[in-house]
């Protein structure tokens, strides 16, 4: 019985995560300026994340949860430089 | 036993998934970059990490991974905050309805 509902609850959850970062990525496309822009991808990136968490509940697999820490590692690096860019136009 | 994991693996998911939600409607619906940036750290830290505790109790194999994917959310969530803001402050974005600044002695006294 909990266990349909937990099945149901992940594939809901999958959706609206899905129907967030199609949302994100219309922002990425149309954004008001840079910083705007920079702060779609860094919640992209998160949503992505989310997904594949989800992705590890639905078919019980440790692998995606492992796909997820270098995801969450090369978003945190990618946005700390670009961010370094940004505002003082060097990347070290 | 069993049943209890699946219930707080439900509770988390539902959690998680509204502050997804929350988050991503304040990234819409706030005025300017600077508060739009504490929406979306919300996503990055409650959401997520709320899922993972989901998971951490839903697949007992692998709650390791869980755990040290939660702290590096946990530690790395506020400095890209922190990193964004700094960027977005120095390329001279306005604030809306600012009351006071108290970084803009700072910066310009270390300019000079």
């Amino acid at each position: 019985m909990i266990s349909t509902v937990l099945i149901l609850t992940i594939r809901i959850a999958l959706f609206l995560h899905i129907i967030l970062m199609g949302v994100a990525l219309w922002r990425v496309w149309n954004g008001e300026n840079v910083i705007d822009r920079m702060m779609a991808v860094d919640l992209l990136s998160t949503l992505t994340l989310a997904v594949l968490v989800l992705t590890a509940l639905v078919f019980r697999e440790r692998i995606y949860i492992d796909a997820a820490l270098g995801l969450a590692a090369l978003g945190f690096i990618g946005m700390v430089a670009f961010a370094r860019y940004i505002s003082d136009d060097r990347m070290y | 036993m069993e049943t209890f994991l699946q219930i707080i693996a439900v509770t988390g998911i539902v959690i998680g998934t509204g502050f997804s939600c929350v988050g991503v409607l304040g990234y819409f619906r706030f005025p300017d970059v600077f508060t739009r940036l504490h929406a979306v750290g919300k996503v990055s830290v409650f959401g997520v990490v709320f899922l993972l505790i989901a998971a951490a109790a839903a697949t007992p194999l692998s709650w390791g991974h869980s755990v040290v994917l939660i702290f590096f959310l946990l530690a790395t969530g506020p400095v890209t905050a922190h990193a964004i803001a700094s960027a977005a402050y120095r390329i001279g974005l306005e604030m809306k309805d600012s009351v006071q600044d108290d970084l803009a002695e700072q910066v310009r006294g270390r300019e000079e």
